[in-house]
């Protein structure tokens, strides 16, 4: 008989989350499955069905979606997609993508250490090399695999990792395998990771982000830095979000707060701006040198597919070439947060093109998925443990690519909605 | 009547209150039997939660209780229902010999073995214990309020003492809210009843805060335990 998730009391689905699924009681590494499964089931008819629609399109302004319930073909406004500079499916992209493919065949068909090093790949590892100014850049085949590889490969068992408590999964996830003691300080508090600071001794890296992908905020990276310094410690700033997207020639927020030299390891992805995949590692030679021997994600996974690595590459070039490309995205951020303004919707803290719309009901946020999916808007909900209890939301991605009218559509499908609701007057 | 003919035992309370804390997971498995797994809020971080309960009718009459608890997996036989979390209570003091002397008896639980006094400060929108002995201050915390909801939720607790190890489901009905939007706080003053905290990297702001009014809290019979859950 299996174990059940539904006591003689009134708990919801709600009232459960993955973490209440994470250990079982038995010998049988199976043992988890059943409860899991009667949650996940009942989870689907709630609304879950949400994640993990199949898109058929580009991740453009406007896509396809297969509805994950009734299994239709929906035509939706996207305001869901990283697709920050509207790269992903330019057509110079797509040709130099389509030529290495000629070129190179599909797979790289070896790790880059071995036989996985096409020249495509040192071309980007230069080019992203000299855009970010430092020494070296390094590639890897999956943003999640460049923090997993660069934290592992350098720390070790007694070291520190003190990171936002925010920080992306991989942050965690390379802390946890480098066997370093671990420590997370209060989401962009300089106090608190101070306070963490002082009570480590010995190899110390502090791991924090440009722009926090759920809530949009940015990092105060002057007063971390001058923490960090204080202590002795390194820093890592990972810019998935923001490379590419801030600074005045796009280099982060690094280079925004003029602080490139004070930040010791560069890490961003090629999968958000630059419509991509990928991630990389930009700092000092000497650095390259370590973990193209100890970065065992990268040691010990295929490199990047050419065809990609070539996408990348042009999207590169295209977004330094093109200046304007930024200049579309904030005028796009500036307007539809005008416009939420002007109707009254709680964006949160945000201040970047990520901007959740804060529901603050994890019991609805689903069924207002579902009615914004209906009216024609692709938005991803977000609840716990993504994200705080009651801190449920909808997150907004702006593109270079959306026009006015559309953020005007996207706006007004989503205050009509939430409206009707009654989520907001 | 709080005891029933089927082994339930059920105390009324006016207000139930918690506070989830972080702390070192090394603290946690310090007190922790090593069988029983904390569970992690972040890679390395466990929870202290610090509950308080104004009964205000038991078998043993009113009284007040402070407890101390580490969070932890659940053990579930094939069957059985699956608990909104589980902890391990290792510490408990409460404001009457006679409800201290019931649940030693009774359930097996860990107690400070001087009376206490917990005083309820009930403001708009938050509630305030403080809780001392002998006019020690041992905690006082604050808990803020969220949206009400009726709810039943089942939890799971863990005891053991020289006899040996056991569990119990316990059923939380009442009014219920519960916030992460970190705006109570906690005081842990040193004294013997929280001596075990004073070498813990307790961080004392509440990530999670719980709160349940005029509810039933109901025991399920005590099962003892051949060994506790397996990692």
């Amino acid at each position: 008989m299996a174990t059940r998730v539904e006591a003689q009391t009134s708990m919801s689905v709600s009232d459960y989350d993955y973490s209440s699924f994470f250990y079982s009681s038995s010998d049988d590494p199976f043992a988890i499955l059943d409860p899991y499964s009667e949650w996940y089931t009942r989870a689907l008819r709630t609304g879950y069905y949400l994640f993990q629609q199949p898109m058929s399109t580009p991740p453009e302004s406007r896509i396809e979606v297969t509805e994950g319930l009734h299994h239709e073909h929906i035509k939706l406004l996207n305001l869901a997609s990283y697709n920050y500079l509207g790269l992903s499916n330019r057509p110079e992209v797509i040709a130099a993508a389509k030529k290495a493919l000629d070129q190179y065949g599909l797979g790289a068909a070896g790790s880059p250490l071995l036989s996985g090093m096409m020249d495509v790949h040192v071309q980007l590892e230069e080019a992203l090399a000299k855009f970010k100014r430092k020494e070296a850049a390094m590639v890897f085949p999956t943003g999640y695999s460049t923090n997993v590889g660069m934290i592992s490969g350098l720390m070790r068992p007694g070291d520190w990792v003190i990171a936002d408590q925010n920080a992306h999964a991989s942050i965690v996830d390379g802390a946890i395998l480098s066997k370093a003691n671990v420590r997370f300080f209060r989401h962009n508090n300089p106090a608190d990771l101070e306070k963490k600071l002082k009570q480590t001794t010995g190899k110390k890296l502090v791991a924090i982000e440009g722009v926090y992908s759920m809530d949009g905020d940015v990092c105060p990276l002057p007063e971390l830095v001058e923490v960090a310094k204080r202590y002795g410690a390194r820093i890592l700033l990972d810019e998935a979000h923001s490379a590419f997207v801030y600074g005045e020639h796009g280099r982060g927020v690094a280079e925004m707060f003029g602080l490139e030299d004070e930040v010791d390891i560069h890490i961003g992805t090629f999968s958000k701006a630059l419509g991509g995949q990928g991630g990389y590692v930009a700092s000092s030679r000497k650095l390259y040198y370590y973990l193209k021997g100890f970065a065992r994600a990268r040691v010990f996974s295929c490199s990047l597919a050419p065809v990609v690595t070539a996408g990348v590459l042009e999207s590169l070039g295209i977004a330094q070439k093109e200046p304007e490309l930024r200049d579309r995205l904030w005028k796009n951020v500036r307007y539809i947060r005008k416009r939420l303004e002007e109707e009254g919707v709680d964006v949160g803290d945000s201040t970047s093109q990520i901007i959740p719309i804060m529901v603050r009901n994890d019991r609805r946020i689903f069924e207002l998925g579902h009615k914004l999916f209906r009216a024609g808007l692709y938005l991803q909900p977000v609840i716990y443990p993504a994200v705080a209890k009651h801190r449920s939301r909808f997150r907004v991605s702006i593109s270079a690519s959306h026009t006015c009218e559309q953020l005007d559509e996207g706006v007004s499908i989503l205050v009509r909605v939430l409206r009707e609701e009654g989520v907001m007057v | 009547m709080s005891n029933s003919n089927d082994g339930l035992v059920q105390y009324h309370y006016r207000d139930a209150i918690a506070g989830f804390f972080e702390l070192p997971t090394e603290n946690a498995r310090a007190i922790l039997p090593p069988e029983l797994q904390p569970i992690e809020p972040h890679h390395g971080s466990s929870v202290l939660s610090v509950m308080a309960f104004d009964f205000h009718d038991s078998p043993v009459g009113s009284y007040g209780e402070l407890i101390l608890s580490i969070h932890v997996a659940p053990r579930i036989e094939p069957g059985e229902a699956w608990p909104r979390s589980a902890f391990f209570p290792f510490r408990l003091g409460t404001t009457t010999r006679e409800s201290r002397e019931h649940a030693i008896e009774r359930w097996h639980l860990p107690h400070y073995m001087q009376d206490i006094s917990i005083a309820w400060d009930r403001g708009d929108g938050h509630i305030t214990i403080h809780a001392t002995d002998r006019g020690q201050p041992i905690v006082d915390m604050t808990i803020t309020e969220h949206e009400w909801s009726k709810v039943d939720h089942s939890y799971q607790a863990f005891m053991n003492d020289e006899e040996g190890q056991y569990t119990s489901t316990i059923i939380m009905s009442g009014e219920f809210s519960e916030n992460e939007e970190e705006r109570g706080g906690i005081t842990i003053h040193s004294q013997a009843m929280t001596d075990l905290l004073e070498d813990w990297e307790v961080d004392f702001t509440p990530f999670r805060e719980m709160w349940m009014k005029n509810g039933l809290q109901t025991f399920h019979p005590l099962k003892q335990l051949l060994s506790y859950a397996r990692r």
